[in-house]
């Protein structure tokens, strides 16, 4: 066995084993509480791969009626109709109506956000809302206010990250100080194709590829960069103060209006940060990239692992054994990292829709909520602001909600 | 001014203070890593000089290689000559056996393949006509020790020195590092220690981690000690690691050479101390196949051993336990 492992075994993961122990407490007893009965509006990729999540989880929810304007969407949503007793609508107004939902599931596009979210706050209903969680900054000012007339509804934002194990890991690594002062963070999410959709025969090119147009989408920024953007935020419980991005259509000249290249600069004072989030149409080299920086390590995250890079100095100060003695040895990682987490986890949004249970059913408010999704689409508005206008932005003192 | 100059150098010399550097060789033998660290003021020792030492060991003790000694034993009906190192195992080997009653036994070798834990790993269970027959074939009485002949009763006869191979391997490399004068060093095959010495020029005390089994993915070493040694060799068996699972049934690479079946008590690892890693390495597989209170027991009996225990209560929590002289070792 490598010393290595046993830094990992002493610090690292007795760090995990909390963390754990949290996690299951979370979300290992869930015999007692009661089903949620469902209702998904917006179809698309991200709704019905919510509802296929779902249909895992018959002890927490039951799914009733699916919703999208475009009859092709409900089409795919079929597949989620495992009893054959679902139902289907075209007006999202139809499943406020129905007494017999308790919540909802909001993915539809980003410009619908505040408008659907604000109509199911009112009706009565409990809200998973995918992020970003609204279109621009005025809207979140106003979906905080409306709820907050809403004391015993839950409304959670769809920043799955925030619960998966990992992650949830990694903030405890910075809390614990693992990775000293960090002063940089680089975030991409890259891809290598036009990020379209096919247009089915008798539909628009706006209705399907609502993210290329800018009055249906916030880009790059809002559909992909926000999830690091908030998990930077919730980690170090911050917020940037300063925006600088640039951006343009660089590669996919389609008539596209969002930009298929985007790169922004997050400033972070209290915390003496730098975030760099970027993503690019044209390159798939890096995919999803994201690495904390920090005067004592690194660690470089992917979607579903972690690992843990000492600094030179910390690799020493970290040895304190000369050997160890155990019955056979381990392997390890071949950079010299160290695996943060040794299980897989599963996908984030089971974390997330085991949480969105739990909050409902015992009125609690869940870790991604209103006022931490506001915080993040003031980001995004921002990034975009800046990238649009060629400015550099400002935090606002009306963003500083409490 | 030549004179001069060498005189100079000649003074220097004399009133130079040892400048201490610390080396390590790092490689991979027997199937696992060794690593090596030593203080000394120039690199006495090479890794191809361990890499050649190792590979000698390999030639005679290891199953894995076809041509080796112990295979050639193993292979033939009634014995062959053998060399210096399966000499000194195997003389070892007869007497732990007769300390623990038979419950170290390097003859176990058919069980061990019968099991699946051989060169070729299975998942298959024997029954139990075919352990009772394999049983005729182990025991060390079967074997023989004649100056540099090792002869067998039976052409069944087949021994494995996974138990204890690695423990004197240790002890080799450390006699090595002492024919070179080394006096400050590490020595570490497989989680296999033998430590001698003081870290320089700091004269600290090596630190030796005692690795905690992890049954549960959960479970991440609630029980991880580090203890602090000047001299002797450490050593630890654990079921925690190699086992396959067969009808619920948890099927450890330790297999109990009386009763032909794996280990299954309350105990999940052993970590034996003595003076040498062959001592610490033949009693820790035969302390597990004990179980706590007659391992606690049988180690107390003798001074030339320590132990600690890792094992799991009734009620499933894992606890640990250590001999009065290991609890010396962990708080000097």
């Amino acid at each position: 066995m490598q010393r290595r492992n046993f830094i990992r075994q002493s610090g690292l993961l007795t760090a995990g084993f909390l963390v754990h122990q949290q996690m299951l407490q979370a979300y290992g007893s869930t015999a007692v509480a009661k089903t949620i009965s469902i209702g998904i509006i917006g179809c698309g990729d991200r709704g019905v791969g919510l509802g296929s999540v779902i249909n895992n989880m018959p002890e927490q929810f039951q799914l009733k009626a699916v919703c999208d304007v475009l009859s092709f969407r409900l089409d795919q949503a079929k597949k989620l109709d495992k009893q054959n007793n679902l139902g289907y609508e075209k007006d999202y107004r139809k499943i406020l109506d129905d007494k017999t939902i308790d919540a909802v599931i909001i993915a539809t596009p980003l410009h619908n956000h505040y408008e659907i979210a604000a109509a199911a706050i009112k009706a009565g209903k409990h809200v998973y809302l995918e992020k970003t969680m609204t279109y621009d900054a005025d809207q979140s000012l106003a979906l905080v206010k409306l709820t907050q007339q809403y004391p015993k509804q839950v409304l959670q934002v769809g920043h799955q990250y925030r619960y998966t194990p990992l992650y949830f890991k990694v903030k405890e690594l910075i809390d614990k100080g693992y990775l000293g002062k960090v002063t940089q963070i680089d975030c991409r999410w890259d891809r290598n194709w036009n990020w379209r959709r096919a247009v089915p025969q008798g539909y628009t090119d706006r209705q399907v590829n609502w993210r290329m147009y800018k009055e249906y989408s916030g880009g790059l920024p809002a559909e992909l960069l926000s999830h690091q953007v908030d998990f930077i935020n919730w980690a170090f419980n911050t917020h940037p103060d300063e925006v600088l991005g640039t951006g343009g259509i660089d590669y996919y000249k389609d008539g596209r209006e969002t930009f298929d290249n985007v790169q922004t600069i997050l400033r972070y004072n209290k915390d003496g940060m730098i975030g760099n989030f970027g993503a690019t149409c044209g390159n798939e080299k890096d995919g999803y990239l994201f690495k904390l920086k920090g005067t004592k390590g690194t660690i470089q995250l992917l979607m579903n692992d972690g690992i843990f890079f000492p600094e030179k100095q910390t690799k020493s100060e970290l040895e304190t054994v000369d050997g160890v003695t155990g019955a056979t040895k381990i392997e390890w990682n071949k950079d010299g990292g160290i695996p943060i987490l040794k299980e897989k986890s599963k996908d984030g949004s089971w974390y997330a829709l085991k949480e969105f249970h739990k909050t409902v059913t015992e009125n609690l408010k869940p870790v991604s909520n209103v006022i931490t999704g506001a915080t993040t689409a003031f980001c995004v508005h921002l990034m975009n602001q800046s990238i649009y206008k060629h400015s550099i932005e400002t935090w606002k003192p009306e963003f500083n909600l409490v | 001014m030549r004179l001069f100059l060498l005189l100079i150098l000649v003074v220097l010399g004399a009133h130079r203070s040892v400048e201490w550097k610390r080396y390590t060789i790092t490689g991979t033998a027997q199937g696992t890593t060794y690593s090596i660290s030593y203080y000394a003021e120039d690199s006495a020792v090479t890794k191809s000089v361990i890499d050649s030492v190792l590979m000698s060991l390999d030639s005679s003790l290891s199953l894995y290689k076809p041509y080796s000694r112990i295979n050639q034993f193993n292979n033939s009906a009634k014995g062959i000559a053998i060399d210096n190192h399966l000499r000194e195992v195997v003389k070892k080997s007869i007497a732990t056996c007769k300390a623990t009653n038979g419950l170290f036994d390097i003859t176990v070798q058919p069980l061990v393949r019968a099991w699946g834990f051989g060169v070729t790993k299975t998942n298959t269970v024997p029954d139990a006509t075919a352990i009772k027959n394999i049983l005729s074939c182990v025991n060390t009485k079967l074997l023989r020790l004649k100056r540099n002949r090792l002869i067998k009763a039976k052409p069944c006869v087949k021994i494995d020195l996974n138990g204890i191979a690695q423990g004197y391997s240790v002890d080799v490399l450390a006699a090595l590092l002492e024919k070179h004068g080394i006096k400050n060093y590490i020595v570490e095959l497989g989680g296999e220690i033998s430590v001698k010495g003081r870290k320089q020029p700091s004269g600290e005390k090596m630190k030796i981690g005692i690795e905690s089994p992890n049954e549960d993915a959960f479970e991440n070493h609630p029980l991880q000690k580090i203890i602090e040694l000047d001299a002797g060799a450490i050593t630890t068996s654990g079921s925690y690691r190699q086992y396959y699972e067969s009808k619920g049934q948890k099927i450890t690479h330790l297999i109990n050479p009386k009763t032909g079946y794996p280990h299954k008590n309350e105990l999940i690892s052993v970590t034996v101390y003595a003076k040498d890693a062959i001592t610490a390495d033949a009693y820790d597989n035969a302390l597990m196949l004990m179980g706590l209170k007659q391992a606690l027991a049988f180690v107390e009996r003798r001074k030339d051993l320590a132990a600690y225990f890792v094992y799991k209560n009734a009620n499933g929590s894992i606890a640990d336990t250590a001999s009065s002289a290991f609890l010396k070792l962990m708080n000097p």
